[in-house]
């Protein structure tokens, strides 16, 4: 007898807007039961927004959600992310058992919890179950803490499970064994499962079917894997041409003011005033990243360049060497929540050009670069919160700007931002190459890179440098085989 | 501090020439501040009219010095994101280490240096644990804060000890510039360069960037761990001074003559505006909370409240602030 094969949730032409941006433009998406289920689409695209309504997080503004069971009640939805949500101090009993517990009020029966949660894990890995239960969460590695999760999630008798980018923090090893997981309580279980990643080939190994959202609307609806290529499934995912004004690549020859990186398996020689590209997955990026702003004293990657040291021992050193960085990560990495946008836009200016006083002159100066970036910004006593998070992300941008730099570090700085101030970045970019800044510039999202860079320098998912691809050797499948990413 | 400009929205002025927010709107909550200390002052003349003398004025601004002084160090620290429960021992400490060095002889510039001593020191070690080795703000100001207590204890075996020192009460009420005691204006001093290196001094910028985003701050290039060594230092070098003042004026040193203080210093930086988050506050916030502070225990006193009340009222205070501080940002 074959399990019943049942839609467990179907989403039909769903909007939602935040503010003027539409988001979701009439998205369709269909979960079936007994499937694994590619979701995929580049940053943006409203993937997160369509998870955070289908599991209550946020409302719809318009659209049909059913949800239907092969038992008669609603079927219950569990979300892992990509970073764990355990409890780091309590027991992997106590984690598994926390959800099972009716009340605040009842009492906690350890050899009650112990069998719930023994119960839960040897469904999935028994020799899991002998051994973790009564480790603490904080001891597990990453991918043990997943199984975990994916335990609680189906011991509450789950039927849909939500993996979001689930591999990002694995290792290839951990992975396999994971996918097996994953196939195995889709055979046994019926389930249905959502997978989301831009890993290519992690979505071949696992998934039969895939749906691709592009723009807030369904571009691939549930079409099986088999019947679409890579580059069909690149081309998809790919953002609307913006090539409008496409950039005129320089030839640059000089090799004056140029700076050798050193990695571990080559290379890479940046021109004065160029733009290489970082793709991949941040495994790799990241490192080199880190040696370029002044944090990873111990990274693998060196600096070769006249009167630069090898490793920049602090990000003080950094600026007062002519570099400068910019993260997408803007409520950690970024923005002083607290300061007056003029304190946040001059602070490392103060610094590099020793600035003991807060002078009057800061003002106009302030002024110029905020109206420079077409800035809506009411004043510049003005907290950051008060700007939206495309204009916040211009203001890290507004930091380095008229300030003689030498190199400047991007690092996604596109992420999470509308589709105008994007081009507004983009142009900013540009325009400091033109002025004679190298830009090194890693970001998820291949096209960009694509229609920007000079050079591109492609990382795979496990962070080795994998070749340097010059401008006549741009397109978009040659990346996604390099990076094993999709987007 | 930095909340209270954010009304200021000139959206017409197509930003030519930027202007500055002025002074009212700048100092708004301060102002308010200002005004609630005035009302609790009418308030208690209302019922005992000797309250709005001069004679009781300068009263409150005696005992309001030490706190004002002690209060200025530990908002530095709380800007930063950080706390210091270890200054009232440390000016009880740096009582009793002055009387001790003047009992034994030394003059009393040696001996008021010893004192200081005692906050520069403590300073620097919760400054060197929570930046070096990295441990919690509130567990390396726990530990000073037991040490320096038990401290003042040891040096004199638990005895309380007199200054016999003829001049020494000049450091607090003698007068440098005619007409205006010395407390006031230490206190005057302390305030005004406080509030413009806050305001004015990059490195004082650092302590706001630091609290607002420790992150953020380091990768733009401020010198975080220096700038939180430097805040501990200052909050206890300060502490030491407010215990020098007290020793001058009351020409006695006891081993417990901080044990209220910390909690006091604590509530006069929340009173005025500062968040424990870290990233705001003011001096002169935090000067006008230690007024509130001494007014209410002044007001207490004078209408003949039982004196165990004062730390309810206080209380009450500081819960009115910090309400009118969360409603008054939505």
């Amino acid at each position: 007898m074959s399990p019943p094969d049942i839609e467990l949730i179907s989403v039909k032409n769903l909007h939602k807007s935040f503010g003027v941006t539409k988001v979701l433009r009439g998205l369709n998406f269909t979960v079936r039961s007994g499937q694994i289920h590619a979701l995929l689409g580049g940053n943006g695209a409203g993937k997160s927004t369509m998870i955070r309504i289908i599991t209550g997080g946020i409302r719809k503004d318009d659209g049909e959600i059913t949800f239907s069971s092969s038992n008669a009640a609603e079927p219950k939805i569990a979300v892992v992310h990509q970073e764990l949500a355990l409890l780091p101090d309590l027991s992997v009993a106590e984690n598994i058992a926390l959800v099972h517990a009716a009340s605040g009020r009842s009492i906690v029966r350890p050899r009650q919890q112990a069998e719930i949660a023994h119960a839960a894990l040897s469904l999935i890995d028994p020799q899991l179950a002998a051994r973790d239960l009564h480790l603490k969460a904080s001891e597990l590695s990453m991918h043990e803490g997943q199984i975990v999760e994916i335990a609680r999630a189906l011991s509450t008798g789950a039927e849909v499970l939500l993996l979001d980018e689930p591999t990002a923090n694995l290792t290839a090893g951990e992975t396999e064994r994971l996918f097996l997981v994953l196939r195995r309580l889709v055979r046994e279980k019926n389930i249905g499962i959502v997978f989301v990643s831009h890993r290519m080939k992690e979505i071949r190994q696992l998934c039969d079917v895939c749906t691709i959202i592009r723009d807030g609307l369904t571009a691939v609806d549930a079409a099986p894997l088999s019947t679409l290529t890579d580059s069909e499934i690149v081309h998809q995912m790919g953002q609307p041409a913006h090539r409008d004004e496409q950039r005129k690549r320089r030839n640059i020859t000089t090799a004056e003011g140029s700076i050798m990186l050193k990695g571990p398996t080559g290379d890479v020689l940046v021109r004065k005033g160029q733009i290489l590209g970082l793709a991949g997955a941040p495994a790799g990026p990241s490192q080199l990243i880190a040696l370029l702003n002044g944090t990873g004293r111990a990274s693998r990657w060196s600096i070769a360049a006249e009167g630069w040291p090898s490793h920049p021992l602090s990000p003080r050193q950094a600026i007062d060497l002519g570099i400068g960085y910019v993260s997408g990560d803007r409520h950690t990495k970024g923005v002083l929540a607290q300061l007056p946008i003029v304190d946040n836009v001059l602070a490392s200016r103060r610094i590099r050009e020793r600035r003991y006083w807060v002078h009057g002159e800061e003002r106009n100066e302030c002024m110029e670069l905020v109206q420079r970036l077409k800035l809506k910004a009411g004043s510049i006593w003005d907290l950051p919160g008060t700007l939206s998070g495309g204009n916040q992300q211009k203001l890290l941008v507004a930091r380095w700007l008229a300030m003689p730099l030498k190199l400047v570090v991007f690092e996604e700085p596109t992420r999470g931002v509308d589709i105008g101030t994007k081009r507004d970045i983009y142009g900013l970019i540009r325009t400091m190459a033109e002025q004679g800044t190298t830009v090194v510039w890693w970001s998820t999202e291949n096209v960009e890179l694509l229609e920007l860079c000079d050079e591109i320098l492609a990382f795979d998912t496990e962070g080795h440098a994998k070749g340097l691809l010059p401008p006549d050797r741009f397109n978009e499948d040659a990346l996604a085989d390099l990076t094993g990413m999709a987007a | 501090m930095n909340t209270k400009v954010q009304h200021m929205t000139s959206k017409s002025d197509n930003a030519s020439a930027p202007r500055m927010p002025s002074i009212f709107s700048v100092y708004r909550s301060e102002l308010a501040i200002a005004a609630a200390c005035v009302v609790l002052l009418v308030g208690v003349g209302i019922f005992v009219p000797a309250a709005l003398s001069s004679g009781n004025f300068s009263n409150i601004l005696q005992a309001s010095a030490p706190l004002v002084i002690m209060s200025l160090g530990v908002l530095i620290v709380i800007i930063t994101g950080g706390i210091d429960l270890s200054v009232g021992s440390i000016f009880s400490l740096t009582g009793m280490v002055t009387a001790l060095a003047m009992a034994n002889g030394f003059d009393e510039v040696t001996s008021s240096l010893a004192g200081l001593a005692v906050g520069v020191i403590f300073g620097s070690i919760n400054g060197i644990l929570i930046t070096l080795v990295g441990l919690a703000p509130f567990v390396v100001t726990l530990i000073t804060y037991a040490v320096a207590a038990s401290l003042a204890f040891i040096v004199t075996n638990g005895r309380s000890l007199g200054v016999n020192s003829p001049d020494y009460w000049l450091l607090n009420s003698g007068e440098m510039i005619p007409g205006l005691p010395n407390f006031v204006l230490f206190c005057l001093i302390f305030t005004i360069v406080l509030e413009f290196v806050l305001r004015k001094v990059t490195a004082g910028r650092w302590f706001y960037s630091i609290g607002s985003s420790p992150v953020a701050a380091y990768l733009l290039g401020i010198p975080v761990k220096r700038t939180r060594f430097a805040a501990y230092v200052i909050s206890g070098t300060m502490a030491s001074f407010a215990g020098l003042l007290t020793v001058s004026y009351i020409l006695n040193a006891e081993a417990t003559a901080g044990a209220s203080l910390m909690l006091q210093a604590i509530a006069a930086v929340v009173i005025g505006g500062a968040s424990l988050s870290g990233g705001t506050g003011s001096a002169i916030g935090a000067v006008l909370g230690a007024l509130m502070i001494t007014i209410i225990q002044n007001g207490v006193n004078l209408i003949g409240i039982n004196s165990f009340w004062q730390g309810s009222v206080t209380g009450l205070a500081i819960l009115v602030a910090v309400l009118i501080d969360r409603f008054s940002h939505q």
